[in-house]
């Protein structure tokens, strides 16, 4: 089992030309200029992974990359077009996206709520087709929340929630899938599924995945391409294999850390140096 | 039963689909392969609407049997069927167009709550609560002071007013994006103020204005008839198709706003149809009967929950504000016979413990659900601060 590591490597073999791209995005909230001038290329096919200290402008470029904050400067574009023009529907049938804390309608289903999903798909005269149906059976299916299908979201826990919610994100079918922190509020082992869900869905249906993480060390095993950004700007990207290092560590989140391969997976393990400088450390 | 040719013959013309999702409680209208036109319908929103008719129903027949004096039922569908009947009268010059503009004045009222509530996420939301009715008002009842009494008039300077009151609102409630908070709260401030307009004019107008504008005020079907019933009537009609459209995209704006426009919502056109066609009814009800209190607010929040649907049924609120309006003003005209109150007095009579429940409850579950992330409503735009 310790070979499943070598496999989650990138699996394209030539980068296909990136679909999604940022060019001098500058970002601000009322006055406050969250990011500067940013320059991205989300790969194709492949699960990138945003990390970056707390208010580093990592959420906020999500956002900007799903059309939910209009740049102050610069642009998204979307297959070459820049998404600002882009009708909002046409874009929610190639992209999709789950904020960090979505709000469910008061007292919805969850066969309702993941149906939901279906809107950039459907019209007014054409609610609920054949093929809305197959996509809706198939990501419950796939997130394990089908046996939940008549229950209201309210009473759910968080970790069949936040299932819920990537269900009615992977029913939109769409090729580019962004996620703001999908692993918070969830406990470790819920935190595991979810993102082993999200590596699933990029092996077997090669989506492309967008996802903002809190922490480096989930990140650095999910990620087939790691973006770590400070204070609005991108300071490394790659592999995580080239880009995570104690130096990274340092620049990025201004900490003392070992970096270590992951006794699992082989990917960059993060460890905290001298956590209680000058105390008893016992034997490491 | 068990013969293998009779299976066949039965399960051969209609292959079911694998057992599939479909949002729960709905029934699918026409949605096989080959159709491209299919409509999602919830099953128990359907049984409770059919059930709500026939209450409205019964209702009507009551309240044009029901006066001063008793007419028969079978006397009452003589008239509505246009036979000749020694009831002309009562049944069909008296009762019956003051029953048809509450009928209509109730369902406006219903939807336009439900709309309103709907965008504002918000059950406290109602015309009378944010500011429409009072704008409404405020400028029927100046005008009235400056000596306009046409009924004719009237009625369009309250729709008027009722927009502009809502523009406002609308207005200073924007900050790059409409908060739904941000929007009551304003429009309770413009409420208030606007009541204060109102009592200015009263004051200061000719004493017989002023009592004919206190009573237009409190909301009565007094006195309404044809008049005021045709031209709503011809209004709701026209307004129809546009309530079909809220039907549906009424669903697209009951999530939280980045996850609406992340599935394709054009957010903010949607709401401002919304609020638009809500706002309309509600000032034209205004124009037709005065402000009703109440009915906009209690008629949505009790049709959802007797279908129990993720957004306000409108149809359902309609007919429920309709038998409320109907069924109000039944009991106001016979409750302290020969006094006639108006309708608005018995609805503000019901309406306000339901309003100070609403606020209690509401406090309780927030208090309740605070510990579960971030409150419902709240833009996620303020979280993106953090990141």
């Amino acid at each position: 089992m310790t070979e499943t590591g070598a496999t989650a490597a990138p699996t394209t073999g030539e980068p296909a030309p990136s679909r999604l791209t940022a060019r001098e995005l500058t970002l601000a909230y009322e006055d406050r200029t969250v990011v500067d001038g940013l320059d991205l290329d989300v790969p194709q096919g492949a699960v990138t992974v945003v990390v970056g200290p707390n208010a580093c402008g990592k959420s906020t470029l999500l956002r900007a990359l799903g059309r939910l904050l209009r740049p102050r400067r610069g642009a998204v574009f979307l297959d070459g077009a820049d998404l600002a023009r882009i009708p909002t529907k046409q874009i929610a049938r190639s992209l999709g996206l789950l904020p960090q804390t979505p709000v469910a309608p008061e007292a919805i289903t969850v066969a309702d709520l993941v149906a939901r999903g279906r809107q950039p798909h459907q019209h007014w005269w054409q609610q609920w087709s054949a093929e809305d149906e197959r996509a809706v059976t198939e990501a419950m299916e796939r997130t394990d929340v089908a046996q939940l299908a008549a229950r209201a979201v309210d009473e759910l826990s968080g970790g069949q929630r936040q299932r819920v919610w990537i269900a009615m994100a992977l029913a939109q079918e769409t090729d580019l899938l962004l996620l703001d922190e999908p692993t918070t509020y969830l406990d470790i082992a819920h935190q595991v599924e979810v993102l082993d869900l999200v590596r699933q869905l990029n092996h077997e249906r090669g989506r492309t995945v967008v996802a903002v993480l809190h922490d480096l060390n989930q990140a650095a095993r999910y990620a087939d391409h790691l973006v770590a950004m400070r204070a609005g700007r991108v300071v490394a990207e790659g592999p995580p294999g080239e880009v995570v290092t104690a130096e990274l560590v340092r620049e990025v989140f201004g900490l003392e850390a070992v970096v270590i391969p992951d006794p699992v997976t082989g990917s960059p393990l993060v460890v905290p140096g001298r956590p209680w400088a000058g105390a008893e450390v016992s034997g490491v | 039963m068990n013969a293998p040719g009779t299976r066949e013959a039965v399960a051969a013309p209609a292959p079911r689909p694998a057992a599939g999702h479909r949002p729960a409680g709905y029934a699918v209208l026409g949605a096989d392969r080959a159709s491209r036109v299919s409509f999602l319908l919830h099953r128990r929103a359907a049984v409770v609407a059919v059930l709500l008719a026939a209450a409205l129903a019964a209702v009507c027949l009551a309240y044009l049997c029901v006066g001063e004096d008793f007419v028969a039922p079978s006397d009452v569908l003589d008239v509505i069927l246009g036979r000749p009947s020694s009831q002309e009268l009562v049944v069909g010059t008296l009762r019956l167009p003051r029953m048809a503009v509450g009928l209509l004045v109730g369902a406006a009222f219903g939807v336009a709550g439900g709309l309103i509530q709907t965008v504002a996420r918000n059950p406290l939301a109602s015309p009378d609560i944010i500011g429409v009715t009072q704008g409404a008002g405020a400028l029927t009842v100046g005008a009235m002071t400056f000596g306009v009494t046409s009924y004719t008039v009237l009625p369009y300077l309250s729709v008027a007013g009722g927009l502009l009151a809502a523009g406002l609102v609308y207005v200073f409630a924007w900050r790059g994006g409409l908060h739904a908070t941000r929007f009551v709260l304003i429009g309770i401030g413009f409420a208030v103020a606007l009541r204060s307009v109102i009592q200015l004019f009263l004051t200061k107008g000719d004493y017989l204005v002023a009592q004919q504008a206190q009573v237009w005020m409190t909301g009565s079907l007094n006195g309404r008839g044809w008049a005021e019933a045709a031209p709503l009537g011809w209004a709701l009609l026209a307004l129809l198709p546009a309530v079909l459209w809220a039907v549906r995209a009424q669903r697209t704006v009951s999530m939280d706003d980045d996850t609406a426009t992340a599935l394709g919502v054009r957010l903010g056109r949607t709401r401002l149809g919304l609020v638009a066609l809500g706002v309309v009814l509600a000032s034209m009800a205004t124009g037709a009967a005065g402000p009703v209190d109440f009915v906009a607010l209690l008629a949505p929040q009790i049709a959802r929950r007797l279908t129990r649907t993720a957004q306000i049924p409108l149809f359902s609120s309609a007919l429920l504000g309709a038998a409320i309006v109907v069924g109000g003003d039944l009991l106001a005209r016979k409750l302290f016979a020969p006094t006639e109150l108006p309708v608005g007095v018995l609805t503000a009579a019901v309406g306000a413990p339901y309003l100070i429940w609403l606020i209690i409850r509401g406090h309780r579950t927030r208090s309740r659900t605070a510990g579960r992330g971030r409150a419902a409503g709240t833009r996620s735009r303020a979280a993106g601060g953090e990141a």
